[in-house]
Formats: structure tokens, C-alpha cells, sequence
């Protein structure tokens, strides 16, 4: 290709007006279009943190089903949006790679722990508390005049609430409890 | 231009709770680092690559009002500067000020030289070693643009860390240091409040309860390039004199008369 010294000049003149035009360009604004936020497109759900009995809102980001990130709902009253050090770090309690995902299991009288599914887990608790109560429940009982009173309880269980369970969690336990005729039905705000 | 936004720290309403330190820290996603063991609560003992928050714990014979040991707990964190070392040393121009005043590191632009590590006169710029560029607190760039304050700021229970406009938040620590001196604590003062002070004033300032050296910060911060001139002629001056030694040198051969 042959370059004339007109053409020369007239492109490197373009190329210098050029290069003089983009210096003056201000790049802020497209800058500030580059910096994306991560939760932009998340949807949050307000929770309240699950460690201990103040119960400060939390707001939970969730993308395509996996959290992405959680922090203070501002709209709780007693909180504003702020949270200790623990409650800052909620999401370690899901995205996390140390997160046991099978359940330890020790038969009675062995020493060693096996791994089993949780599902399994789930099975035994529920078939224990159902024979439990199957095996201890008490429907009638003398009063001391020697007479059978009605009193369906169950004494074989004990159920122990915690700070951290929230008012829903708090209603479905006493039901279940209550339904199951468990009468040791305590909290720990009460011990 | 933006107005100035600004983190204030008042150090007398900080616990040490460092929900600030984890609330950096998930929200920025840095990863687990190895405590350090540093003779207190205090973890860590520098400003790192994975920690741009950080609390520090400083125990202080009399600083009480009743000249008491007082356990000095103080938030520290990238101070934003309005002259800033680490922005001039930056010679790929990845460090730059965004129109909110704070300073911040381009990741894809940094090349790693860490010359804004050794410009920093409070040590904040650290060095990762597995994306090979410089690191500090963002002043959470993607949410100060995105209408949204500092995570740490919006962690902080006590509101020890406030978020705010500058010129809002001065006004405010003056009126606070005016209580605290009321209250007894004849040392607490601003640092880096006043733009006409060092450094034309920092974007994250802070109320000390102490003098700024019990806190391990500088008393007068300045910056490494300063020192260009005096140095340049220093070097000028002493490679003068090493020719002129050397050429006297020879010159004593010569009259020797080999």
C-alpha cells in the first residue's frame, strides 16, 4: 500500500483531532454505569436472625435460589438495620463449605459415629417420638380417692424451646407438644 | 462533582464488637485469614489484603477522665484522603477519586507494583498475592453508587461509624467533641476533619479520645512525596562529591608520577 505525504498528513491531522477530542471526554458517568451492585437484581425477603433472643430484622437477598446476601432490614424499630458481629456473618449458616450436609449417628452402646442421610435422620426422630409416646402415654390415672380420672398426658418427653425460635416456630411447637400431651414444656427464658 | 460523602468514626461510642470488620467482610466477600495472636482482642495487628476494617484495641494508662486505664477501641479503616499518597504514587493510573471524593483501586488496571503500598502514610494499601494487584476498602464503591451506604457504617450498632455528607458530618463530630471535652475527656479531638489541615483533610475522619499516637496513628501524616526534592538534591549533591573524590583521586596518581 502507498501512502502519499498528503494522505499522511490528512490522516495523522484526523487521528491527532481525534485523539485531542477523546482527552476532553469526561468518564465519569460511564464509570459510574460500570460499577454494578450485586443485590440490584435480588429479590429480599425480611427474616429475623436466628441466633439469640433480640431478634433483629434482617433482610435476605436471594438470586436464582441461593443467597447471595444478608444484612440489617432498616425497617425493624428496635434495631434500624444494625447487627452484631454474629448477625453480620448470617450467611455463613447457608453458603458455607463446612456446612455438615450428613447427619452423625451413634447407636446406643457403640462408640463410633456413622454418617447417615439426613432424610434417614428425619425418619428416626419422628418413629421415636411415635413409639415413645405409643409406649409411655398415660390415659387414666387414680385420683386419692381411688377414683380413674381422664388425664391423656405424656411424661416420657421433655421439650425444651429456645431463644432463638421465633413466634410462628414458637405456636407450632407448643401445638405439637400440646397435641402429643407432653406436660414438660419448658423454655429456656424460663430456666 | 458529586458532594463529599464521608465516613465519621467516633471513637467514643465504639464496643469493639467488629461488626463493622465482618460486615466488610462478607459484603466485599474477602476470604479466611489465620488469627493472629497480638496480646489482645485486637485481630488483626495490620491492615491486610483480606481485611480492610479493623478494629483497634489500645489500652491507655490515665487517659480516663479520672485518670483511670482506659481501653481505647477505635474502628480504623482506608481514610480516603483528599490528597492521597497511594493516587499520585499510581503510575497506571488504577488508583483514581470517584466523584464522591473517595479513592478508589481499579482492579483490571492495577499491574501490581505496589508503589501506593509504600505511599500510604497510615498503611492501609496491602498487596494480594493471588490477583497480584493492591488492595483497600472501596468505601463500598457498588453501593455508594447504588444509593447505598458503607456495609460497615450500616452494621455499626452504637453508630460509631456514621455515613454522611462531609460537610453534615464536621458540623456534627464539633458539637460531639464539645460534649466529650464537658464530660472530662480533655484530649478528644478530631483527626482529619479540617480540609485545611494534613493531607487537605481526610474523607473518613475520626474523634480520638487520646492524642492520635496512643491510636499508633502519625501526628502530622505526610506525604512520601514530599521528600522527592530534598532527595533528588541530596543525590545530585552526593554524586557531585563521590566525582569530585574520585577525580582527586586520580589526580593524587597523576602527581605521583607512575
Amino acid at each position: 500500500m502507498s501512502l502519499s505525504r498528503r494522505d499522511f498528513l490528512k490522516y495523522g491531522g484526523a487521528t491527532a483531532t481525534a485523539g485531542a477530542l477523546g482527552a476532553g471526554v469526561d468518564m465519569l458517568p460511564v464509570e459510574a454505569a460500570a460499577v454494578s451492585l450485586k443485590i440490584k437484581e435480588a429479590k429480599a425477603f425480611a427474616g429475623v436472625c436466628p441466633y439469640c433472643a433480640v431478634g433483629c430484622g434482617q433482610l435476605i437477598y436471594t438470586r436464582d435460589n441461593k443467597i447471595i446476601d444478608i444484612e440489617g432490614n432498616p425497617d425493624t424499630p428496635h434495631t434500624l438495620g444494625r447487627l452484631c458481629p454474629k448477625g453480620a456473618a448470617t450467611i455463613q449458616l447457608s453458603n458455607n463449605p463446612l456446612r455438615p450436609t450428613k447427619a452423625l449417628y451413634r447407636a446406643p452402646g457403640s462408640d463410633k459415629w456413622e454418617e447417615k442421610p439426613i432424610a434417614w435422620m428425619y425418619d428416626q426422630i419422628a418413629k421415636r417420638y411415635y413409639d415413645a409416646r405409643e409406649k409411655y402415654f398415660i390415659t387414666k390415672e387414680k385420683d386419692k380417692d381411688g377414683h380413674d380420672v381422664t388425664v391423656n398426658r405424656l411424661e416420657a418427653i421433655a421439650s425444651l424451646g429456645s431463644a432463638c425460635i421465633d413466634n410462628e416456630e414458637c405456636y407450632l411447637l407448643s401445638k405439637l407438644n400440646r397435641t402429643f400431651g407432653i406436660v414438660y414444656h419448658e423454655h429456656q427464658a424460663r430456666v | 462533582m458529586a458532594r463529599t460523602l464521608a465516613m465519621f468514626t467516633d471513637t467514643s461510642l465504639c464496643i469493639g464488637c467488629r461488626a463493622c470488620q465482618v460486615a466488610c467482610k462478607q459484603w466485599n466477600e474477602l476470604g479466611l485469614e489465620v488469627p493472629e495472636w497480638t496480646g489482645g482482642y485486637q485481630n488483626h495487628a495490620h491492615f491486610t489484603d483480606k481485611t480492610y476494617r479493623l478494629v483497634r484495641f489500645v489500652e491507655a494508662p490515665g487517659a480516663k477522665p479520672n485518670g483511670d486505664l482506659a481501653w481505647l477501641l477505635m474502628s480504623d479503616v482506608c481514610k480516603h484522603c483528599a490528597q492521597a499518597g497511594c493516587l499520585d504514587a499510581c503510575p497506571t493510573g488504577a488508583i483514581y477519586r470517584t466523584e464522591f471524593g473517595t479513592v478508589n483501586i481499579n482492579q483490571d488496571v492495577c499491574n501490581g507494583c505496589r508503589y501506593c503500598v509504600a505511599s500510604c502514610p497510615f498503611g492501609v494499601v496491602s498487596f494480594n498475592e493471588q490477583t497480584g494487584t493492591a488492595k483497600k476498602c472501596t468505601f463500598c464503591n457498588d453501593r455508594i453508587h447504588n444509593g447505598l451506604g458503607p456495609a460497615c457504617a450500616k452494621a455499626c450498632p452504637t453508630d460509631s461509624i456514621q455515613f454522611g455528607f462531609r460537610d453534615e458530618l464536621v458540623a456534627k463530630a464539633n458539637k460531639r467533641v464539645e460534649t466529650l471535652k464537658g464530660m472530662g475527656f480533655k484530649d478528644a479531638q478530631l483527626y482529619g476533619a479540617d480540609s485545611g489541615g494534613f493531607l487537605g483533610g481526610l474523607n473518613a475522619f475520626f474523634l480520638l479520645l487520646a492524642k492520635p499516637a496512643t491510636y499508633n496513628l502519625p501526628d502530622n501524616p505526610k506525604l512520601p512525596q514530599r521528600n522527592v526534592v530534598v532527595d533528588s538534591l541530596l543525590s545530585i549533591g552526593s554524586a557531585v562529591l563521590v566525582g569530585l573524590g574520585a577525580m582527586l583521586a586520580f589526580r593524587e596518581r597523576g602527581k605521583g608520577g607512575r
